[in-house]
């Protein structure tokens, strides 16, 4: 059993609304920057909801090499953002993969790849245009669809959707032949994957991983979806600025949003001898489920708490040594509390000194895309800098919480980062200094 | 490490919701594949499919449905499969460390609500329209959408659903991996236990695509079977005259242990999980490698990881779905792992009888290759008419035969190029 093989984090990639690259991500962050706006992909005048957090334009070729350019007509915007996180990562990284050279300097079948993804949702311009052929009324004639209708579709339009087709296209691209995996957990899905694969690597079925998550809810279905759920802000149109308001007395719901974050995870003595940039190690990882309802976190915070808990005791980390923590905060009051409860049972007194950087203030939630929430945690224990909670001004009468309306410096050697999904999977990582 | 077995079975197939009335089925060769009824499919290309059958009812498995109002199709199937695994191991809720009992699925996302969907689309179209009026489609939309419904389309929801059903409070993941997915789910859930972060895990899947859109996608693709005249031969996995899978829906759920577990409480122990190997093509999207690497190194890797040979093999239960790529390119990666032994170790897929269960399907294939164990027996590939000289090893064709059966290896790939094996082995002391 290799339980003592060591893991860092050696690369990380992010798209996130505050840019493309993790350090536009992290410059804008730590400039208490707001991403959140009016949605610009579509018209969203008809919605309850009509924010959002959106990534910056890009066009997907300037990311793939020039023989895959080809493939990218057939990439939903969630792998996109996937592809995009990817070759930030790896450049970040400074491995040499298929993208970049014929004499790829890492041995393909040991690098694996674990990247998180939501419900693609198809694109409705394309869908709506073929089944306009094949329409009865406002009802879609399904004998004419089998004749007619599903013809207009491109023969490859399946492959679109399907989630694990992030990590698919970051395999091939990058050549990774090693373990893959996709996880499809909502909100928790990339630090589900990341402790996956950190656990890959432990046992010696990888010496890389790329992990993380990517997914984007910017368009109809995905906004109708978290409607119809009632988790959204629909007071704030006119002030998205303000709209997110983690852990605050007036939390009004969360935002939709974009993007990706991934991490190159790294067995410490393989990141050494290539003299590898590390950022952290990965110390611990806790996962569990919550058994309160399908919708709602459960208010005892049992689940929640005992995630983080678990990923504490493995990394035999105390509650007075967290020096930030990237709780999931979405801004919802109900949801708010319950991971306070949980968060408590995890700190116990300590809660109120452990301070706390709720980043969807200043991004939306990023789903399954989360991942970005993993790589902030990393990159604020690498550079001694505590994000900002830019819109939890009144905080909750419940407890009192460390946040700061602007970012702090301060050296500090643990970092935690922690989920919840609708659904009720909790997820947790703790990274170290090294 | 702890050792890892399986002490409870569970599924819901086309071919019925009893583990033993389906294995027996199985091994009379017959078939769950029939027009299908779902929904209006006479002018699509295929218009078969192989069809969880109406006298499925989730009460019988599931007296109490007051926390699943509203589920989906794959849900109220990943429920029943659950319910009989959970039984059958003998679990009590009561006597079991809940936060220590965990969950990993390889579940599907759940089927569309499609006259909600299709309708608010066609609304907001107009004749003539390049592209949706989005402010309308919204107020449509609202209207026409059900929150339920739309929220079961998740993939993460059967596995919600099942912990809402056990009280399990453990590591809780869902992996989507296409046709590979619960293969996947039941190795890495093997992994939690070997680790010692739970001491039982519920591993399986659930799956039905068997709606317009479903079917849609895999007929652009080319990848159905179109054999419209005679539905029940069309899945002919290995056979000269394979033209495509038969697309299935369900469920197969396992309960999986640490035998010290398993043992302190009694269970009866049906088989052990020994090995379990995952690996990327990194070939294409579209194909799978047709040099069959990654296969190759994933059952490579699954044998290692049992501490087994090819020797030790007694049956395969094959992905073999009945293209005519993945039954050529798995015959070429048996015959790259088991070498001269590749003719003497039978393979089987049955898939020939009861379809592609898609994320669902790997999670039956290792529920048949524990009964496969468990009595001696294997499953026959049925259709299997027309030899194909690049299938050239012995599927056991057309019939079930009696055969010993210590330790058997479930292959699974997905598209996009997932490749993963399972082995699992008669449990000894």
């Amino acid at each position: 059993m290799n339980s003592m093989r060591r893991v860092v984090v050696t690369g990380i990639g992010i798209v996130s609304p505050l840019g493309i690259g993790a350090r536009t991500h992290w410059e804008n962050l730590i400039g208490g920057k707001v991403a959140v706006r009016r949605i610009a992909a579509f018209d969203p005048g008809g919605f309850p909801s009509q924010i959002a957090g959106e990534v910056p334009a890009f066009k997907i070729t300037d990311f793939v090499p020039k023989s895959y350019r080809k493939a990218t007509k057939v990439m939903a915007r969630d792998i996109e953002l996937a592809v995009v996180a990817a070759d930030d990562a790896f450049k970040d990284a400074n491995i040499q993969s298929r993208a970049y050279t014929d004499k790829p300097s890492i041995p393909a079948g040991r690098f694996g790849c674990n990247i998180g993804a939501g419900l693609i949702s198809a694109e409705l311009n394309e869908l709506t245009a073929a089944m306009h052929v094949a329409r009865e009324g406002n009802k879609l004639d399904l004998k004419k669809w089998g004749q007619d209708g599903m013809g207009q579709l491109t023969p490859l339009w399946l492959l679109k959707y399907l989630p694990n087709m992030l990590a698919c296209h970051v395999t091939i691209v990058h050549e990774l032949k090693g373990p893959s995996n996709t996880i499809t957990c909502a909100d928790a899905s990339s630090h589900l994957a990341i402790g996956e694969a950190f656990r890959t690597i432990q046992r010696g079925k990888a010496d890389l991983a790329i992990c993380g998550g990517a997914e984007s809810k910017v368009n109809p279905m995905g906004l109708m979806r978290q409607c119809l759920v009632k988790r959204v802000n629909t007071e704030s149109n006119e002030s998205p600025e303000r709209a997110v308001r983690p852990f605050d007395s007036g939390a009004a719901g969360t935002c939709i949003g974009e993007g990706g974050g991934l991490l190159i995870l790294e067995e410490y003595e393989s990141a050494k001898n290539r003299g590898a940039k590390i950022y952290a190690e990965l110390v611990g990882f806790g996962a569990s489920q919550d058994t309160h309802n399908i919708t709602d976190p459960s208010p005892t915070g049992h689940s929640y708490g005992s995630a983080i808990r678990k990923a504490m005791t493995e990394a035999k980390v105390s509650p007075a040594g967290v020096g930030c923590l990237v709780p999931h905060g979405l801004g919802i009051a109900s949801h708010d509390r319950a991971e306070i409860a949980g968060l408590r049972l995890a700190l116990g007194d300590a809660l109120e000194k452990v301070p706390l950087a709720p980043i969807k203030a200043q991004i939306g939630n990023l789903a399954a895309g989360c991942g970005v929430d993993a790589a902030t945690a990393v990159l604020s224990l690498h550079s001694g800098a505590i994000p900002p909670a830019v819109n939890s001004n009144k905080s909750s009468s419940i407890e009192r919480l460390n946040m700061q309306p602007t970012a702090r410096e301060t050296k500090f050697d643990v970092a935690i980062t922690s989920v919840y999904s609708l659904g009720g999977q909790n997820a947790a990582l703790v990274f170290r200094r090294v | 490490m702890d050792r890892v077995v399986i002490t409870g079975l569970g599924w819901v197939t086309p071919m019925g919701h009893s583990i033993d009335a389906v294995w027996k089925r199985l091994l009379n060769g017959e078939s769950g594949i029939a027009r299908t009824t779902l929904f209006d499919a006479s002018q699509f290309p295929t218009t078969f499919s192989a069809e969880i059958k109406s006298d499925y009812r989730l009460e019988d498995f599931c007296p109490d449905l007051s926390k699943h109002q509203g589920v989906g199709r794959n849900t109220r199937f990943a429920l029943g499969a659950c319910a009989q695994a959970w039984k059958g191991a003998g679990l009590d809720a009561a006597k079991l460390d809940l936060d220590r009992v965990g969950i990993y699925l390889g579940s599907g996302e759940g089927s569309l609500d499609f006259d909600a969907y299709s309708g608010a689309a066609l609304a907001s179209w107009a004749e003539g329209a390049t592209s949706m009026d989005s402010v309308k489609w919204a107020q449509v939309a609202a209207e026409f959408m059900n929150p339920t419904r739309e929220l079961e389309q998740e993939p993460n929801m059967p596995l919600s659903h099942l912990a809402l059903l056990t009280g399990a409070r453990g590591p809780a993941l869902n992996c989507l991996t296409a046709c590979a997915a619960s293969t996947q789910a039941i190795g890495e859930a093997t992994e939690i236990l070997r680790r010692g972060d739970a001491d039982v895990m519920i591993g399986g899947g659930a799956h039905s695509m068997i709606h317009p859109f479903g079917v849609t996608g895999f007929n652009r693709l080319t990848a159905l079977s179109t054999l419209n005249e005679d539905p029940v031969r069309a899945s002919r996995p290995f056979d000269a005259q394979r033209g495509g899978f038969v697309l299935g829906e369900g469920a197969g759920m396992v309960i999986l242990e640490t035998l010290e577990h398993a043992q302190q409480r009694g269970a009866n122990i049906l088989s052990e999980v020994v090995g379990y190997g995952s690996t990327a093509d990194a070939y294409r999207i579209t194909d799978q490698d047709p040099q069959g690497m990654g296969a190759i190194v994933a059952m490579q890797e699954a044998l290692k990881d049992a501490n087994l040979g090819a020797a030790d093999i007694h049956y395969i239960n094959a992905h073999g779905t009945g293209t005519r790529e993945n039954d050529g390119n798995e015959t070429v990666a048996i015959k790259a792992v088991f070498g001269d032994r590749a003719k003497q170790v039978p393979i089987s897929s049955i898939k020939s009888m009861m379809g592609h269960l898609i994320a669902a399907a790997g999670a039956v294939e290792l529920i048949t290759c524990v009964l496969a164990i468990r009595d001696n027996m294997l499953p026959p590939t049925t259709n299997l008419d027309h030899p194909d000289p690049e299938c050239d090893l012995d599927y056991v064709p057309n019939k079930a035969r009696s055969a010993r059966v210590d330790a058997a290896m479930s292959n699974s790939f997905g598209f996009g190029g997932q490749n993963d094996t399972i082995i699992v082995k008669r449990f000894a002391r």
